[in-house]
């Protein structure tokens, strides 16, 4: 949700209006083509944005639910605090460069310390309490614009104990939401494939790599999970009914359709961001090549040409093209392609193997994986017309890059830490900072998909 | 091969079983006609019949009968380089084998599976196995195998033969494997 309907944004504060403008010309960036000019701006706008707004959290007093018991206060805030920074928009202040004992703010007097915090040039500030109510647990969040001393708005969460994560991860994004009109992502979910010794199977996992939930569990190969752009929905490929075919689960209702079961491979589906159209890969007419269809299976129709193999599509964020890997050119390369089968252009040129693109949800960047420098596959970044190339990890292999829905991170699977065959999940920020692990059972996984 | 030893070694002990019953049973046979000849003796004659020293003879060597030439060729498997689904001069040997035991067993259907190593992506290993499956069913049908008695099914990186990370490993893993239908 982009700061687009300005009355929800704070006033004439000074950050917001920086964001404002800095969120105006990145709009504009989009959508033209690179002229050098406005390039050069393009990409000047998109470090800045990296602005982060001083903010402190105060209460989160203790709270055990019987004697003896976990501080669920001091969980609560440490979930919180992490969210907040995680999120890149706010740089948390830790507890010890605070004048006063933040966990002692009871919620009602956290104005108190606002001349405080403003002297120490912190801009924001989320009050938070944490109450049992017989078997349930209340959390209140207040937000706060520090400069001009305002209450910005409040939520209470109600819930038990086993959701007290996502309560937090609820306010989290709730102060994101009011302090820069963006959604935030602490209740996203990342969808991943597990292997174990025969079979891989799919789970769901929050954000922080909690709370993993299996999906399949069919005990046969399940490949390549993304979600539809509502979130709603999760496609994949199959091995359950001995081909790989397409599959569709609703997450809601559990429901599960066979959506493209065509002779020889139906896999590495990818959505249109309006959720109308999915594209594949079909193996039935000699070759390996990209397809369209609906999402119930309807309207097949072909969009890549050629006897080699052609995978891995990825939607340009506007729906209008497709990013794809092809050997078309002697070895696997990234080429770009309109859905209406036209323009064909070859993104990549350097290394032997350039694969799995992924363009980010802002349109202004491709993720992918490459073999250029010589040291296995990592992943790398490039704009979307081929320039600009930049390498983002170096420990290990990594593979299988995705976006975060607000194109602010990516996740990927790496080798590094792990002995043999094993591979871990792991996220970091657009720009290769804060890379960290998400998963540690052992097991190989791969294959993330991440939405809100 | 188990088999046929087995074979082997139970003709064996027939033939030197039938050698022993020769003697013996002539030895059976003398001593009733000994006694009879005897009389109704008061006081029995021990007459000792005194078996001719009978050395064991060894046994007659029976050579054993060839088995049956039933030759089971097993269908072998084809390997690729890497990233390619080209048929090299090796796989070639192994595919014109594969076609010699398809032609003798005229009612056997097989499934060739194609196979990649890790390295590269999921996705388009799966395509690059597809391949190699289809490149190795193409050899064997031009070889005058009918289509129909081939399938083929791609499991990309998903189900290696060789668990290493080193190149024996990967050159193990990118395969074409037969099987036969039962």
């Amino acid at each position: 949700m982009r700061c687009g309907s300005i009355s929800r944004c704070e006033g004439s504060d000074g950050v917001t209006a920086i964001r404002r403008i800095v969120l105006v010309f990145l709009v504009f960036g989009m959508g033209l083509k690179p002229v050098s000019g406005w390039t050069q701006v393009d990409i000047t706008v998109t470090r800045t944005v990296i602005q982060r707004i001083p903010l402190a959290v105060v209460g989160l007093p203790p709270v055990l639910l019987e004697t003896g018991g976990a501080d669920l206060g001091a969980h609560a805030r440490s979930i919180l605090m992490d969210d907040l920074e995680f999120s890149m928009m706010f740089e948390v202040l830790p507890p010890a460069f605070l004048p006063f004992e933040a966990r002692e703010i009871r919620l009602g007097k956290e104005e108190t310390v606002l001349p405080s915090l403003n002297s120490l040039k912190v801009q924001a500030m989320v009050s938070a309490e944490l109450t049992k109510e017989g078997e349930d647990l209340i959390l209140e969040g207040r937000i706060y614009n520090v400069a001009r001393g305002t209450f910005l708005g409040g939520k209470r969460y109600i819930g038990n104990a086993k959701a007290l994560r996502t309560m937090v991860h609820r306010l989290a994004d709730e102060v994101v939401l009011r302090l820069t009109g963006e959604r935030g992502i602490a209740t996203s979910r990342i969808a991943y494939a597990s292997r174990g010794s025969h079979a891989s199977e799919l789970y769901v996992m929050d954000y922080d790599g909690h709370n993993p939930v299996l999906l399949t569990g069919n005990r046969s190969i399940n490949l390549s999970p993304r979600f539809s752009p509502d979130g709603t929905q999760l496609a994949y490929t199959s091995y359950r009914d001995g081909n790989p075919d397409l599959y569709l689960l609703n997450l809601a209702t559990g429901q599960r359709d066979k959506i493209s079961a065509l002779p020889g491979l139906n896999i590495a589906p990818a959505w249109s961001p309006d959720g109308e159209w999915l594209a594949l890969s079909l193996s039935k007419d000699g070759g390996t090549n990209l397809y369209l269809m609906r999402p119930m299976g309807r309207g097949l129709h072909r969009l890549t040409n050629s006897m080699g193999i052609s995978v891995s599509a990825s939607f340009s964020p506007n729906g209008r093209q497709v990013a794809f890997t092809s050997d078309r050119g002697g070895a696997p390369q990234i080429y770009v392609i309109d859905i209406e089968g036209t323009n064909l252009q070859r993104l990549t040129f350097e290394g032997n193997y350039n694969a799995s693109p992924k363009w980010s949800p802002r349109g202004d960047k491709i993720a992918y994986i490459s073999n250029q420098g010589g040291d296995g596959f990592q992943v790398y970044l490039m704009n979307s017309d081929g320039s600009g190339v930049q390498q983002m990890t170096t420990l290990g292999t990594n593979e299988d890059p995705s976006w975060s829905p607000d194109g602010r991170h990516l996740v990927f699977s790496s080798t590094r830490g792990g002995r043999g065959g094993q591979k871990n999940i792991y996220v970091m920020h657009a720009d290769g900072s804060g890379q960290r692990q998400l998963t540690q059972d052992g097991f190989k996984n791969f294959a993330p998909d991440w939405s809100y | 091969m188990v088999r046929q030893a087995g074979e082997l070694c139970r003709k064996r002990g027939r033939a030197s079983m039938i050698s022993w019953r020769g003697p013996l049973s002539g030895l059976v046979l003398l001593l009733p006609v000994v006694l009879l000849l005897s009389g109704c003796p008061k006081r029995p004659e021990v007459v000792t019949a005194e078996p001719a020293a009978v050395a064991p003879r060894p046994a007659e060597r029976v050579p054993a009968p060839e088995p049956p030439v039933e030759r089971v060729e097993e269908l072998q498997d084809v390997f690729f380089d890497f990233d390619k689904s080209l048929i090299r001069p090796d796989a070639r040997r192994a595919l014109d084998a594969n076609i010699r035991w398809l032609k003798n067993n005229p009612n056997a259907r097989i499934v060739v599976e194609g196979h990649c190593d890790e390295r590269g992506t999921n996705e388009y290993n799966l395509a690059l196995g597809e391949r190699r499956a289809k490149a190795s069913r193409d050899y064997l049908v031009a070889g005058g195998i009918d289509n129909n008695r081939i399938s083929t099914i791609s499991y990309g990186e998903e189900r290696p033969f060789c668990l290493g990370h080193d190149e024996a490993a990967w050159q193990c893993n990118r395969r074409g494997h037969f099987v036969v239908v039962r």
